[in-house]
């Protein structure tokens, strides 16, 4: 369980990220997650100065088009293209663009984080 | 035997890349450079231009990208030249095998002359490494080492 | 107006072990631009530790980063320990405390060598690389392995450290300590090092929160955030106190070394004086249950972040893993334009880069 996770819809987020810069938090990191036929994006921020961890939480359809929040975090620069590169996830505006191959070399898999069907199966169906 | 064959046997040059390790073995192969297993007294000298170099010493699996840029650089040395894969993943992927950006050890690139195992490798093992590619080298210059 | 050029420093280049490359736009030997390409380092640990069963995961993360190796490992354990979540005995958290000190102690070490490599103090390098053998013999003494150590496992930890292991420690540590003070004497004093630090890569109190910088790197711009100040393992029980320097400079980010440097060394000390006799590791009750856990740790470069969502299965969902160093490059994009070319070498290094660690 995360503590002060706030679930809000992908046109929010840059409201809600906006909030943040405003109050001077610290982004931490972005996590994707493939639920199948959603992707699951979590952005994690910090309240500086002080170890006071927060979380913004959205799903989108894999061909739904999502706003870069690197207009307000540049740092952010990186964990975006990366979702962009192993998750599919089309981010619009983005501040610098590696168009696909920050991570990836030419000849690597295309999106490799997707999980297959078996994997999405086991997960659905769980352990003993 | 000719002075430049015998200079590469006692004084050989490397050049260390790092294709994706993890680290562990590139600060191995840095401590050997250092105070305690000084390797600069049997001539080993750690080169950055791959033109000046006559070992290659490589860590790490190869992935897609390093790819190229491990060939590249095995290209530019000129030869005789030796290789020697440090580390296991290095020899043949590690515990990375089954990572999907990884190609596998340095041999599925270029030619591998001598492995060196171990994770991290040990400087003492890097060393004796070394020594074993000399010993290639100089078989294969009809020299005694 | 002098042409521009475009220079690529990397990705083999001598003063990284690592595989990194900036693209540097130059107007004659002044940086007007740049653009880091990574990826040389990346390997796709993250869906491994998927397809892996959790308890293989530990191997794996362990090499995420050979530096910062055993603390990986621990946040990886601390992570899955949140998922049920499962408490370990006091003995294991003094234990991970005192072998994370340590790996700090050996890789800030390395670091200050590092530092001085870049800027041309060859002697001073091989100094400092002659005190961290010291530490990574009592590294070797109490886990088993110079570099990657292993020592976490879920539940606690694998190894002991008994009461000889522990008095040669403590006498090591005072004697790395005393040969540290007059290395690092010259590091702080020396005009020369001055001359090639101070004002370098400067970064203001709001530009490093606003860059979401972590570590060293966020204190030395005055930001007083460390993540041992949750208490997590021991660190509740021990005196402990961020160090924080305000020059925002590649000067502060190696004096804020050089503090953490005896912290840590103070740190061991004291927890080896506090050290509780018990079990070493709890028992994990079947799989990881469906849940989410967030884990984070100091780690020599800064905050290591790792998430875990576990399922049920023997298998977790999903792991990220965000490195001090996937938080500090972005920096780079500000500090360096403006600077000169031969001090684009100590600012990319000022920021303790660990390529493996950023690209998994």
């Amino acid at each position: 369980m995360i503590d002060k996770l706030k679930e809000i819809s992908k046109d929010q987020l840059l409201a809600e990220v906006k909030k943040y810069a405003d109050a001077k938090a610290r982004f931490v990191t972005g996590s994707a997650n493939d639920l199948g036929d959603k992707l699951e994006i979590t952005y994690f921020f910090n309240a500086s100065p002080g170890m006071d961890l927060s979380a913004l939480r959205f799903s989108v359809g894999k061909d739904e088009e999502v706003p870069s929040m690197t207009g307000i975090y540049l740092t952010a620069v990186l964990i975006e293209n990366e979702m962009k590169e192993l998750f599919g996830l089309k981010v619009k505006d983005l501040a610098i663009d590696f168009g696909g191959h920050m991570m990836l070399a030419q000849d690597s898999p295309v999106l490799p984080m997707l999980k297959t069907e078996e994997q999405l199966a086991a997960g659905k169906k769980g352990g003993n | 035997m000719g002075i430049i064959a015998t200079s590469r046997l006692k004084s050989p040059w490397i050049m260390h890349f790092d294709n994706s390790s993890c680290n562990g073995c590139d600060i191995e192969v840095l401590a050997c450079l250092t105070p305690l297993y000084d390797v600069e007294r049997f001539g080993i000298v750690n080169m950055g231009n791959p033109k000046h170099a006559d070992v290659l010493v490589v860590t790490g699996p190869v992935n897609r990208r390093t790819a190229r840029v491990l060939k590249n650089l095995y290209e530019q040395i000129p030869g005789p030249k030796m290789v020697i894969a440090v580390g296991t993943c290095g020899t043949s992927g590690g515990v990375f095998h089954n990572c999907y950006n990884v190609l596998g050890g340095v041999d599925k690139v270029i030619p591998v002359d001598v492995y060196v195992p171990g994770c991290a490798a040990r400087p003492e093992a890097i060393i004796d490494g070394v020594v074993l590619a000399l010993q290639k080298l100089a078989k294969l210059q009809g020299v005694a080492l | 107006m002098a042409p521009r050029t475009i220079t690529p420093f990397g990705p083999q280049h001598p003063v990284l072990p690592e595989p990194i490359q900036l693209k540097l736009e130059l107007e004659d030997e002044r940086v007007v631009g740049v653009v880091p390409a990574i990826g040389y380092g990346h390997r796709g640990i993250e869906k491994a530790c998927e397809l892996n069963e959790y308890p293989k995961n530990i191997y794996l993360c362990e090499r995420i980063c050979g530096i910062c190796s055993a603390i990986h490992g621990m946040t990886y354990c601390d992570v899955v320990e949140k998922l049920w979540p499962l408490e370990i005995p006091p003995r294991a958290s003094y234990l991970r405390t005192i072998w994370a000190e340590m790996a700090r102690t050996h890789s800030h070490l390395l670091w200050l060598g590092l530092l001085a490599d870049a800027f041309g103090f060859e002697s001073m390098f091989m100094q400092y690389w002659r005190i961290r053998e010291k530490v990574l013999d009592i590294l070797e003494i109490t886990t088993g392995h110079r570099v990657t150590q292993s020592v976490s496992i879920v539940g606690g930890v694998r190894r002991d450290i008994d009461d000889d292991q522990k008095k040669h420690c403590i006498e090591v540590l005072k004697d790395v300590r005393k040969e540290a003070e007059a290395l690092n004497n010259v590091l702080v004093n020396d005009y020369t090092v001055k001359a090639r630090t101070v004002g370098k890569g400067v970064l203001s109190y709001d530009q490093a929160i606003a860059l979401g910088l972590c570590g060293p790197h966020l204190r030395a711009s005055g930001v007083k955030e460390d993540c041992r100040t949750q208490g997590y393992w021991a660190y509740g029980d021990l005196s402990y106190e961020p160090i924080v320097a305000t020059g925002g400079d590649s000067f502060s980010r190696a004096a804020v070394r050089v503090g953490e440097l005896y912290q840590a060394i103070d740190l061991q000390l004291e927890a080896f004086g506090k050290l509780p006799e018990g079990e070493l590791a709890a028992k994990p009750k079947g799989n990881p249950p469906a849940n989410e856990a967030v884990s984070r740790v100091e780690q020599p470069r800064g905050e290591v972040f790792y998430y875990a969502k576990g399922n049920g299965t023997r298998n977790l969902e999903r792991l990220r893993v965000r490195t001090p160093t996937y938080a500090n490059i972005p920096s780079l994009l500000v500090m360096l334009p403006g600077c000169e070319l031969a001090d684009v070498p100590i600012i990319v290094l000022s920021i303790d880069p660990c390529i493996s660690c950023t690209e998994r």
